[in-house]
């Protein structure tokens, strides 16, 4: 493992933004960290960075914890660098910009120009070399970045949010990159991103915050509603006023506060309308959205809020959804974890 | 009518023709201007640097003080210096009062708090971004402290020649420590005031192109830079 996180907190003020008992992540392997805004991402990513310390708690790094001194974080800095979602580039031109890390590790002139021109070999911007830096557009700005860090053969990188910024060629130009510099380099990347799709493409491993907690899967299925009473005394969890679904008394025991829950998209059943005659606690909804992910059916249904399933594909052929058609899906009190 | 064009004229005359006395004023102006716009910078650039990069307690509070300060009158400023360098103070026996260096001491006083409270505003306008990226690439304390600088450079060279403005251009400071000697101490401003008590205006004109001349070049170059601040 690279780093080993466990009982990490990062606290602001009153509030804590990061809370992750454990999080292991494997040397040379590409891992995409998705979460909506405010989640906790580019903080876990400035942690990982070791651009920040966290409140509580101890990150390992290449199994030896990392102690917070300013010496230490120098020497760990020269293996990790992490590219900005809008990196910046220093008011100079593109060479000196990559020439900048080089020459803090003291590498030799000579040496420092062929790193610098196979970096921007890497990323097709060699012929920017002599450009000076704020005239290049965002795309630009971003692959040049990305040279600087490679040119300093970091063991991890770190991106935030390396896509959003540019137009779609670029975006498929980084990623590329990104899968690449993994491949040949063996450098451990991480990015975060809100593309589900991205980092379904080029992620082996992919970790999900929300609220600064590690969920099990995606956030699509993440919801905030209220906790309400009926007159049986049955506790139940209300999401806009529309959806009920079914709480345990367990659920409520481990409440903390929260008010967010996920429901597991394997645990939620599909059923056809004809099926679902007998019973009335089945959620009606359209299918909006269907999509094959690691030898299961994704299906997306809009039932007043968008729930993901995740389906086998025997089930598939036993129920063809089509888009567009309406469906029953069933939600157990198992399938919802409260956050 | 007639006296201002006429004085205008002769004034012009005397500029094309470099007359000696215009020339040795101009030449005492820009020595000690100058000269203690180096030392301003030498002690405001770092200082201003420290302050904004640095996180202590009282920072606000100082900035705060420093800013009061730019508004700190020539005048009192030649008194305090003057209660320093006088015969009786404890300074005096270096026998500086109605000298160069006089002006000089009095002049740094008045901008240091210009080029610091600049190079605060100048450094404080840098991304915070770039402190990050330096940080990232492996840069130490020194080495990101270096890349802030280097950032702001316009900025801080445009404090430097804001701060020239204000000194070419006051009278304080040069008529309270300098004395107005001819030839010695006299300055453009200090020889304005003179000649026009005099009620001889040719000079005091032909000084005053010079002064608003120089003043225009300094506004020149201070949009320059300021330009270039802000096209980063």
């Amino acid at each position: 493992m690279i780093y080993t996180i466990s009982d990490l907190t990062k606290i602001y003020g009153a509030r804590t933004v990061l809370d992750i008992p454990r999080l292991e992540i494997e040397k040379e392997h590409i891992y995409a960290l998705l979460g909506p805004n405010g989640a906790g991402k580019t903080t876990l990513l400035n942690i990982l960075g070791l651009l920040e310390a966290p409140t509580a708690g101890q990150v390992q790094y290449c199994s030896r914890p990392i102690r917070y001194s300013e010496s230490e974080l120098q020497s760990l800095r020269k293996e990790v660098v992490v590219v900005d979602q809008h990196p910046i580039l220093f008011t100079t031109t593109v060479y000196k910009n990559l020439e900048f890390g080089l020459k803090i590790r003291k590498i030799p002139k000579k040496e420092r120009a062929r790193i610098i021109d196979e970096s921007l070999d890497m990323v097709g911007v060699r012929y920017f070399s002599k450009a000076l830096a704020p005239n290049l557009s965002g795309g630009e700005t971003q692959r040049v970045a990305l040279a600087r860090a490679l040119a300093l053969s970091p063991k991890v990188l770190l991106c935030d949010e390396p896509t959003s910024s540019v137009d779609i060629e670029n975006q498929n130009i980084i990623i590329n990159i990104l899968r690449r510099i993994n491949e040949i380099k063996k450098i451990t990347v991480l990015f975060t991103t809100h593309d589900r799709s991205q980092a379904a493409r080029l992620a082996q491993h992919t970790i999900v915050l929300n609220h600064g907690k590690l969920v099990p899967t995606m956030y699509e299925n993440i919801f905030r509603g209220v906790l309400q009473q009926d007159q049986s005394g049955q506790v139940q969890y209300i999401i806009h006023d529309k959806i009920h679904l079914p709480i345990t008394q367990d659920h409520i025991k481990n409440r903390n506060g929260a008010v967010s829950v996920f429901i597991d998209p394997e645990k939620i059943e599909l059923i056809l309308l004809a099926e679902d005659q007998s019973n009335r606690k089945a959620l009606h909804g359209r299918v909006v959205q269907m999509i094959e992910e690691n030898g299961k059916i994704r299906v997306v249904v809009d039932a007043g809020v968008w729930i993901a399933l995740l389906i086998s594909k025997k089930r598939y052929d036993e129920t063809r959804p089509l888009v567009g058609e309406y469906i029953g899906i069933r939600i157990s009190a198992e399938a919802i974890q409260l956050l | 009518m007639d006296l201002i064009v006429d004085s205008f004229i002769s004034a012009i005359l005397l500029v094309i023709s470099l007359d000696a006395e215009m020339v040795v004023i101009v030449g005492v102006s820009l020595k000690v201007s100058c000269t203690s716009t180096v030392f301003a910078s030498l002690i405001g650039v770092p200082l201003g640097f420290i302050m904004a990069f640095g996180s202590f307690h009282g920072k606000r509070m100082l900035i705060t003080v420093l800013n009061t300060m730019l508004a700190l009158p020539t005048v009192v400023i030649g008194l305090f210096v003057y209660a320093f360098i006088s015969r009786r103070g404890i300074f005096g026996v270096f026998d500086l009062l109605y000298t160069q260096n006089a002006i000089i001491i009095g002049q740094t006083i008045l901008i240091i708090p210009v080029v610091t409270a600049f190079t605060i505003a100048a450094i404080s306008r840098i991304d915070e971004r770039y402190r990050k990226t330096a940080k990232t690439l492996g840069a130490n304390r020194r080495q990101t402290a270096w890349v802030i600088f280097r950032e702001a450079r316009f900025g801080i060279v445009a404090a430097i020649i804001a701060a020239f403005g204000r000194v070419i251009s006051e009278v304080g400071i040069s008529m309270m420590l300098g004395g107005n000697i001819k030839g010695f101490t006299r300055t453009m401003t200090t020889a304005m005031a003179l000649e026009y008590d005099k009620g001889a205006y040719t000079l005091a004109v032909a000084l005053g192109i010079v002064l608003l001349t120089l003043s225009f070049g300094m506004n020149l170059l201070f949009h320059f830079f300021q330009g270039r601040v802000r096209s980063q």
